[in-house]
C-alpha cells in the first residue's frame, strides 16, 4: 500500500482488499507469532492464577497532538488500566474502526506508534479487527483495545482500599493531556510546550509492587481528572482525602492556560500520570521507587486520607483556607471573561 | 499569548498576614459584594470565606454575563441556532444556559450548526471561510468584552464581510450597581469592584455612583492577595466610617482605564435600556449597534419577534445576584437544579454563584 493511498470502504470488506491492508501494513508493524498466525483468536498459555482483563474505546480529536496521536494513547491507556488492577498486561487486542477517505500515510503513523507503545510497555497485539465506515460515519478513526494481564500472588489492589493514615502520591504534574488536546482542538496558539504526558505506567507498577511495600489503591486519573478519581475513591472506600494546594504538581504553562481559560487542572485529563494510596509508613519509600521511573520522576506526595468527611475530597488552599473539591460535573467550558 | 503566573499575589504568608490584619480590624458585622464573577469563582477556588472571620459576608453580586444574560436572548439565541442558513458562534460558557425551552448545547445536539469560538474574530474568520451562510456572534459580555466586539465589527464593515452578524446582549457595569442601591431590601457595606471591567472603563467609571451612595469600593484583581486586601480596605473603611472609592489593581488598571478601546466602542455601539435576568430592565446599561452598524445586526437582519418569557418557578437567580438571598437558600438549589440539569444560569456559568457554591462548598 502507499503512503499516498486512502482507505476505502474495500479495505474493510474482508476480501482481497482488506487481506492486502493486513499483511502489508499491519502486520509488519505489530509482527508477532500469535498474529501472524492470523487466525480467529489468539491462543496462549497462562499460569494458573488471577487475571486482570480491561478494555477502552477511544475516539480523540485531534487524532494526532503535541506528545502522541490516538494509537499511542489506545495502548497506553488499555495497559494502564490492566496495571492499576495490579497486573501485568500482556496481550491487547485492536479493533480499528476506520473512516472512508483516510489517508494511508495517516493510518500507517497511528499504527506505528501504537507498535511503539505495544513495544515500550512490553506486551504484544494479538488479535483485532478492522472495520471500514462511510465518510462521516466516524470521525478519521476509533480505535478499541482490550487487555489482559496477570496478577501477582498477593496483590489487592483496589478503589475500596484507602485508609485512614494512607497518603496519596501522584506520579507527576497533571493536566498535561488535557490542556494540550484543548488547546489543539480549539486552534489556541499558546506559546508554551505543553504536550500530552501519554505514558506506559506498568514498569512503576511493578517495580512498586516487587519492592513488597503494601499499595492500598492505583488508579489513573484520566477522563475526570484528578479530582474527579479522588472523590470515585473516596466513596468507595468510605474515606475522607485531604489535598494540598502548595503540593499539586502543575506546570507554569499549563496553570497559565487554566487561569486563562477558567479551567481547574484538578478536573482535566491525564494519560500518563497514577495516584498510588499507601500506608503512611512507606509512602516515602513508595515515592522514592516511582521516582526511579522515567514517567514518575516528578512524583509527590500531594495529600492524605482522613476518617472526617467519608466520601469527600477537600483540598487546602494556598492561604490556608478549604474548600470541597467535587467531582465533575459534565464538560468543563471556557468562560467568557 | 504569553503567559504570566503571579505567584507574589498567591503568596501564603502575605495571605496570611492579611488575614490576620483582617481579624483585628473588624469588629462590626458587614455585608461585602463581589460584583464581578471571576472574583466569585477565586474566592470559592480559595476558599477565601472559609479564613475571613464571622463579622464578613461576602455576597456574589450581578457581574456573571452569562448569569444576567435575558432569557429572552438566549430564546433569540437559540431561534437563530434553528435556521438551517446560519451558523450561530458562541463563547463555550453561554452553550447550557436554559433559555425558555432549549439551550444550545441541545439544539447542537439535534443537528444545529453552533460553534464555540474563543474570540469574536474566530467567528469572523468563520464567516469568510462560508460566504454563503450567515455567521452570527451571540455578544454577551460587560465592557471587557464589548470593545473586542466592536473591534471585530468595525474590521468587518472594513473588510466587506456581509455574511457576518452580531446580537448583542452587552452590558455595562456601573448602572447595575446604581440600581442595586436603588433597590429595597439590599443592604451592601462594600463592594469589591471588577478588575477586569476597570482596565477599560477606569477607575472614573465608578465614581459618580460612589458620590452618590457612599459606599465603600474597592476595584481589585483576582489573585488571593488582591481579594484580601480588598476586603482589608472595605473593613477599614468601614471601620473608620470613611468611605473611598479605591484603585488597589494598579498594576493593571489606570484611574481613566483603557480610553482607546472606550472609543472604539462608543463608535459601534450605543447606550440602551437592557433586560437583566432575574433583575428586570436597567436603564441606559446595554449596549446596542449604532445605526450606521445595523447591517451587522442580526435581530434586525432576521427580524426576530420573541414572545416575552416568563422565568423558571422558583429561581431566585435574581435575588442571590442582588444579595438578598445565598444559593443554598433556594429552593431548587441540589434539588431540581444542579449544574447536569440548570434551572438558572447561576447554576450554569463556571462564574455562577450557584454553580460556584454547589461545586466548593459542602
Ligand atoms: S439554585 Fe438554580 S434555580 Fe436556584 S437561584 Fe440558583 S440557579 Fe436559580
Amino acid at each position: 500500500m502507499n503512503d499516498n493511498d486512502t482507505i476505502l470502504l474495500d479495505h474493510g470488506a474482508g476480501g482481497k482488499v482488506s487481506h492486502a491492508m493486513f499483511s502489508e501494513l499491519i502486520l509488519p508493524l505489530f509482527d508477532n507469532g500469535l498474529l501472524a498466525k492470523q487466525d480467529d483468536g489468539a491462543v496462549f498459555e497462562v499460569p494458573a492464577g488471577r487475571m486482570a482483563f480491561s478494555t477502552d474505546s477511544y475516539t480523540v480529536d485531534p487524532i494526532f497532538f503535541p506528545g502522541g496521536d490516538i494509537g499511542e494513547l489506545a495502548v497506553n491507556g488499555t495497559v494502564n488500566d490492566v496495571a492499576m488492577c495490579g497486573a501485568a498486561p500482556l496481550y491487547i487486542s485492536v479493533g480499528l474502526i476506520i473512516e472512508e477517505g483516510m489517508k494511508v500515510f495517516d493510518l500507517k503513523r497511528i499504527l506505528q506508534s501504537m507498535a511503539g507503545a505495544a513495544k515500550k510497555a512490553g506486551v504484544r497485539i494479538v488479535t483485532g479487527d478492522t472495520k471500514v465506515v462511510p465518510r462521516g460515519k466516524v470521525d478519521k478513526i476509533f480505535i478499541n483495545t482490550s487487555g489482559i494481564g496477570l496478577l501477582p500472588v498477593g496483590v489487592n489492589v483496589s478503589g475500596n482500599g484507602a485508609r485512614p493514615g494512607d497518603k496519596v502520591i501522584v506520579s507527576g504534574t497533571i493536566a498535561d493531556h488535557g490542556v494540550t488536546i484543548l488547546s489543539e482542538r480549539e486552534g489556541l496558539k499558546f506559546d508554551s510546550d505543553v504536550k500530552s504526558d501519554s505514558a506506559p505506567l506498568n514498569h512503576m507498577v511493578k517495580a512498586v509492587l516487587e519492592s513488597g511495600h503494601p499499595v492500598h489503591v492505583l488508579r489513573d486519573p484520566t477522563r475526570g481528572g484528578l479530582g474527579t478519581t479522588l472523590n470515585e475513591i473516596a466513596v468507595q472506600s468510605t474515606v475522607g482525602i485531604r489535598l494540598f494546594e502548595n503540593r499539586l504538581p502543575v506546570r507554569g504553562p499549563v496553570r497559565g492556560i487554566c487561569e486563562l481559560l477558567g479551567f481547574d487542572p484538578l478536573y482535566l485529563a491525564n494519560e500518563g500520570k497514577l495516584i498510588a494510596i499507601v500506608p503512611g509508613t512507606n509512602a516515602n519509600k513508595v515515592l522514592d521507587i516511582i521516582r526511579q521511573d522515567e514517567f514518575g520522576k516528578d512524583a509527590v506526595i500531594i495529600g492524605e486520607v482522613t476518617d472526617q468527611d467519608p466520601g469527600r475530597v477537600v483540598l487546602e488552599t494556598l492561604i490556608g483556607g478549604t474548600r470541597i473539591v467535587d467531582m465533575l460535573t459534565g464538560e468543563q467550558l471556557p468562560r467568557i471573561c | 499569548m504569553s503567559l504570566t503566573y503571579n505567584q507574589e499575589f498567591k503568596d501564603p504568608k502575605i495571605s496570611k498576614a492579611l488575614v490576620a490584619r483582617i481579624r483585628e480590624k473588624s469588629t462590626r458585622p458587614l455585608r461585602l459584594m463581589e460584583v464581578c464573577g471571576t472574583h466569585t469563582m477565586a474566592i470559592f477556588r480559595y476558599g477565601i470565606r472559609s479564613v475571613l472571620p464571622d463579622t464578613i459576608t461576602l455576597l456574589s453580586g450581578p457581574g456573571c454575563p452569562v448569569c444576567v444574560t435575558a432569557q429572552k436572548d438566549i430564546d433569540a439565541y437559540v431561534m437563530l441556532a434553528r435556521r438551517s442558513d446560519v451558523i450561530l458562534t458562541t463563547f463555550g460558557d453561554l452553550m447550557k444556559v436554559p433559555g425558555s425551552g432549549a439551550s444550545l448545547a441541545a439544539e447542537k445536539a439535534k443537528g444545529a450548526d453552533v460553534r464555540m469560538v474563543y474570540s469574536i474574530f474566530d467567528a469572523l474568520a468563520i464567516a469568510k471561510e462560508n460566504p454563503n451562510r450567515e455567521v452570527v456572534f451571540c455578544a454577551v459580555g460587560f465592557e471587557t468584552t464589548t470593545p473586542t466586539i466592536a473591534g471585530a465589527v468595525l474590521t468587518a464593515k472594513a473588510q466587506g464581510v456581509d455574511n457576518f452578524s452580531i446580537y448583542s446582549a452587552n452590558k455595562l457595569t456601573p448602572p447595575a450597581l446604581a440600581a442595586l442601591m436603588e433597590t429595597d431590601g439590599v443592604e451592601i457595606d462594600g463592594f469589591i469592584l471588577p478588575g477586569h471591567v476597570s482596565v477599560i472603563t477606569g477607575l472614573d467609571a465608578f465614581a459618580p455612583t460612589f458620590e452618590k451612595y457612599r459606599i465603600p469600593s474597592v476595584v481589585t484583581g483576582f489573585e488571593p492577595v488582591d481579594i484580601l486586601k480588598a476586603v482589608l480596605k472595605l473593613v477599614e473603611q468601614n471601620e473608620s466610617n470613611a468611605p473611598r472609592l479605591v484603585n488597589a489593581y494598579t498594576r493593571a488598571v489606570a484611574d481613566a482605564g483603557n480610553p482607546k478601546a472606550r472609543v472604539i466602542m462608543g463608535q459601534v455601539f450605543e447606550k440602551a435600556d437592557a433586560l437583566w435576568r432575574g433583575i428586570g430592565t436597567i436603564p441606559n446599561s446595554g449596549m446596542v449597534l449604532r445605526e450606521s452598524f445595523y447591517k451587522f445586526d442580526a435581530a434586525r437582519k432576521f427580524d426576530l419577534s420573541i414572545p416575552d418569557t416568563r422565568e423558571p418557578t422558583g429561581c431566585d437567580c435574581g435575588r442571590i445576584l442582588m444579595g438578598l438571598k445565598r444559593p443554598d437558600q433556594c429552593r431548587l438549589y441540589k434539588k431540581a437544579c444542579t449544574p447536569m440539569h440548570p434551572v438558572g444560569p447561576c447554576m450554569v456559568s463556571s462564574e455562577g454563584a450557584c454553580a460556584a457554591f454547589y461545586k466548593y462548598s459542602r
